[in-house]
């Protein structure tokens, strides 16, 4: 009951009229840059954070989420009509999508999407309505010994989910870890790595770096890759699933919603992982597995509900702990801060508006891009075929602009370009941004409770496995290491991550 | 160029000049004022500082415009002003007390004394100390006694390592006669979260402590303003508990050195009627803020009282910088 009257608060805060604009201008631009190759949520938010500044913090946050879950819906249609992924989590959508648009089945392929995204939306957000306040009650028991243990789990569980090489993540993460030391060391005020350079002292900005390794570099990598498009021009046709359809899909969507809701809360999962591991979960279950990568609707079902409610599971302990656990959070994060407002175990008892709002608009949202992308397909298509050499130099002059608006700082607009030069090159030779932005942002909060467990403990290390939280954390992230070594579960492990690949 | 002829025309130059800027001092302000705000828009000093700006920029007749330049602790934006703005009344700047203490612990472009024109002093923080409610302390003098027993036991959530609440803290345990930890945190939400979980004693900040003071769940101890506040009456001030302390962070605002005296006097008699506005007033009391008006005399020997009384503070604390 004390729910429903909290949520009912939401839903006044939500349908504020400005407060319903924020919401449509979300996921609208969250449609949109789902559908565009070359600019993804991350980007887009960076780029939209500067114009939340002058709203209430209500509005600019419901905005910004509602980019992030608008994105995951919109992918998928790039990824069915086109064979590239709109954005990152959409990848294995081409998989299956894109053969049954060839096998003439588009529609049926756009409507599972889009069904199975808002089942799966739908569930996180009820999830995380009734799981956040209750985490966050308990959340104040999390000193800094238990965010300490609860982050090296996060870090064990993205090794252990990781694709491709791990050398080349572990650099990636160092130089994140060591980006993070530059600027005035929180615990002796010190300055690190500064060069007495004063627009360091606060440190390299994550919105700068993170355009320069999504947004400007994507765009670098783009260009020189001739991209070819074959929309698939033939009608689209019913959009709605044949009973046989249904009859393969329905399991996976609950699948796919459950595995990808857990997946996101964890820091270090979210989105992308989440679809990969549905997609392998799936052809593992099947009864037909030979049909996977030639259209079978399931393929697509389940990695589409996954990422969805991976990006509503992902709220849950950037609201109740403020750790972000995935790129998009930090960002969220840096919104927060931006607005004067720290989320942590305080957020739901200390803002409700803020909290209880953004649920609401969630629900909102959820139908608004139900409606966009079901009735309205044929919109994103034909936005589909702006050429390119319109799209680039307009996305490159927004990052900018974007930048510098965000801290009126030119230094702000340098530190993005050598980013986003980096992040080509990288690219070019097999490198993720991901561990390394994640690192970034992580590194410094692991440094900072270690080092205040241990002021704590007056310098004596078994407080981290005296306190039980923080204990179970470190048993988990144990056990998450050594079982990869036990020969039996070692090939399985390495049947997940080839079907990854 | 002859030496004379060289001497009459420097001297026609500097009439000129001279005159110039009189006839400037006379108009001024004849263009808006560009105000340096070295936070993030819409935070606490920043909404105080644009209501401020707001009401001055009527007795000034000409409009105030707020350049939010954020980083370095607050410093960037007075760093920026003072090595590109020219000393024309045009363009002023916010001064934390950072300014002052950030030349003590690193390298800097400016100096605190020499790089600006200070113009009037305009108020302060409202910083505390609370506890849990349902802890064993129900008054500062309860938390001595325990860290006099107990050294070093008593740890203190702060907002951050070198900031004034680090320093006062530390201060106040010095005449204490105690021995108190400091555990840095980030902002105001995780030194409420860090107190309210137990993971520390006391947490010492700016009344981000507010609504969980008055929901009854922590309990304020001291307040570390002149006198005791409107909202809280009966809680007791540094002064009362017998510490000769008042800490509140205290700001006003300054040009580039080198600034018209009538030009000084022109912004600080329209800021010190901007502090006696009622919506000002009205504005700073929803953050606590309580209005110190200084002129600016006043204002420039408490510049170098400040710096003064940081030296030794940030010696004790070794945190003095090292050449």
């Amino acid at each position: 009951m004390e729910i429903l009257s909290a949520l009912g608060h939401g839903f006044a805060v939500a349908l504020q009229p400005v407060n319903l604009m924020a919401c449509f201008f979300g996921v609208f631009i969250g449609t949109l840059v789902g559908v565009l190759p070359g600019i993804g949520p991350v980007s887009a938010m960076a780029l939209l954070l500067p114009v939340t500044l002058s709203g209430s913090p209500e509005a600019g946050i419901i905005m910004m989420a509602g980019i992030y879950y608008g994105s995951m819906y919109g992918g998928s249609t790039t990824s069915i009509l086109v064979n590239i992924p709109g954005e990152a989590a959409s990848v294995v959508t081409c998989l299956d999508g894109h053969q049954m648009a060839k096998n003439g089945r588009a529609g049926p392929a756009l409507g599972i999407a889009a069904i199975g995204s808002f089942a799966a939306g739908t569930f996180a957000i009820i999830a995380l309505m009734l799981v956040a306040p209750m985490l966050a009650r308990f959340a104040i028991a999390f000193g800094p010994p238990e965010y300490f243990s609860l982050m090296v789990l996060g870090l064990t569980v993205l090794a252990f989910l990781t694709h491709g090489s791990m050398a080349k993540a572990l650099l990636m993460a160092c130089v994140g870890v060591t980006l993070g030391l530059v600027g005035i060391d929180q615990i002796t005020a010190a300055p690190r790595l500064t060069f007495d350079r004063l627009e360091l002292l606060d440190g390299v900005g994550l919105i700068p770096v993170v355009m320069g390794l999504f947004g400007v570099a994507e765009i670098l990598a783009n260009i020189e890759r001739s991209i070819r498009r074959e929309v698939v021009s033939s009608r689209i046709g019913s959009l709605w699933p044949t009973a046989q359809d249904w009859a393969y899909s329905k399991w996976a969507i609950l699948r796919g919603t459950v595995l990808g809701f857990f997946l996101g809360v964890l820091p270090g999962g979210g989105a992308v992982i989440s679809s990969f591991a549905s997609y392998a979960l799936e052809r593992k279950l099947s009864k037909r597995p030979e049909m996977f990568g030639k259209g079978a609707i399931e393929g697509v079902a389940g990695p589409e509900a996954a990422n969805n409610s991976a990006a509503g599971g992902a709220f849950i302990p950037l609201l109740t702990l403020g750790i972000p656990p995935n790129v998009v959070m930090a960002l969220l994060l840096g919104a927060f801060i931006i607005h004067g407002i720290q989320p942590g175990p305080l957020l739901i008892t200390q803002n409700p508006g803020i909290f209880w709002g953004i649920v609401a608009s969630m629900y909102i949202g959820n139908i608004m891009l139900l409606i966009l992308n079901f009735p309205l397909i044929g919109m994103w298509v034909q936005v589909l075929k702006v050429p390119y050499k319109l799209l680039f130099p307009l996305i490159l002059m927004f990052c900018v602009v974007g930048v510098f608006s965000s801290g009126s700082a030119v230094f702000d607009v340098f530190v993005m370009t050598v980013f986003g030069l980096l992040g080509y090159l990288m690219r070019k030779f097999g490198y993720e941004p991901a561990p390394l932005v994640l690192a970034f942002v992580l590194g410094p909060m692991v440094e900072n409770n270690l080092r205040k467990s241990l002021i704590l403990s007056q310098g004596d290390f078994s407080i981290f496995i005296e306190r039980p939280i923080s204990l179970a954390c470190l048993l988990m992230a144990a056990a998450m290491l050594i079982v990869p070594l036990l020969p039996a579960l070692r090939a399985k492990r390495e049947a997940v991550a080839l079907d990854q690949e | 160029m002859t030496s004379r002829n060289f001497f009459t025309a420097s001297l026609a130059a500097a009439v000129v000049a001279a005159t110039a800027t009189m006839a400037m001092a006379q108009s001024y302000p004849t263009k808006p004022i560009t105000m340096i705000v070295p936070w993030p828009a819409g935070g606490s000093t920043d909404v105080a500082m644009r209501a401020i700006a707001e009401a001055a920029s009527k007795h000034l007749g000409q409009p105030i415009v707020t350049d939010n330049k954020a980083g370095a602790s607050g410093t960037l934006g007075p760093a920026t002003m003072a090595a590109t703005a020219k000393p024309d009344g045009y363009t002023i700047a916010q001064m934390p007390i950072t300014v002052m203490r950030l030349p003590l612990m690193q390298k800097v472009s400016w100096d605190a004394e020499k790089s600006f024109s200070y113009i009037v002093h305009l108020t302060g923080y409202t910083f505390g100390i609370t506890t849990k409610a349902d802890g064993p302390f129900k008054k500062w003098q309860d938390v001595v006694d325990f860290a006099k027993a107990n050294p070093g036991k008593v740890t203190y959530a702060t907002p951050g390592s070198g900031t004034s609440l680090h320093i006062g803290m530390e201060q106040i345990a010095d005449a204490a006669g105690i021995k108190l930890t400091q555990v840095p945190f980030k902002g105001g939400a995780e030194t409420g979260a860090a107190v309210l979980g137990g993971h520390t004693t006391l947490q010492a900040d700016s009344t981000g402590w507010k609504p969980l003071v008055e929901a009854g769940q922590l309990r304020l101890l001291a307040i570390w303003t002149a006198n005791r506040s409107k909202v809280w009456p009966d809680v007791p001030t540094l002064k009362e508990l017998g510490y000769p302390f008042v800490f509140d962070s205290p700001f006003g605002i300054a040009g580039p050195k080198g600034m018209d005296p009538k030009i000084v006097q022109i912004l600080h008699d329209a800021f010190k009627k901007a502090i006696d506005d009622p919506a000002v007033i009205a504005t700073l009391e929803k953050y606590d803020m309580v209005p110190r008006y200084m002129n600016t005399k006043d204002y420039e020997q408490a510049v170098r009282d400040v710096i003064k009384q940081e030296t030794a503070a940030l010696t004790k604390l070794g945190l003095l910088k090292k050449d």
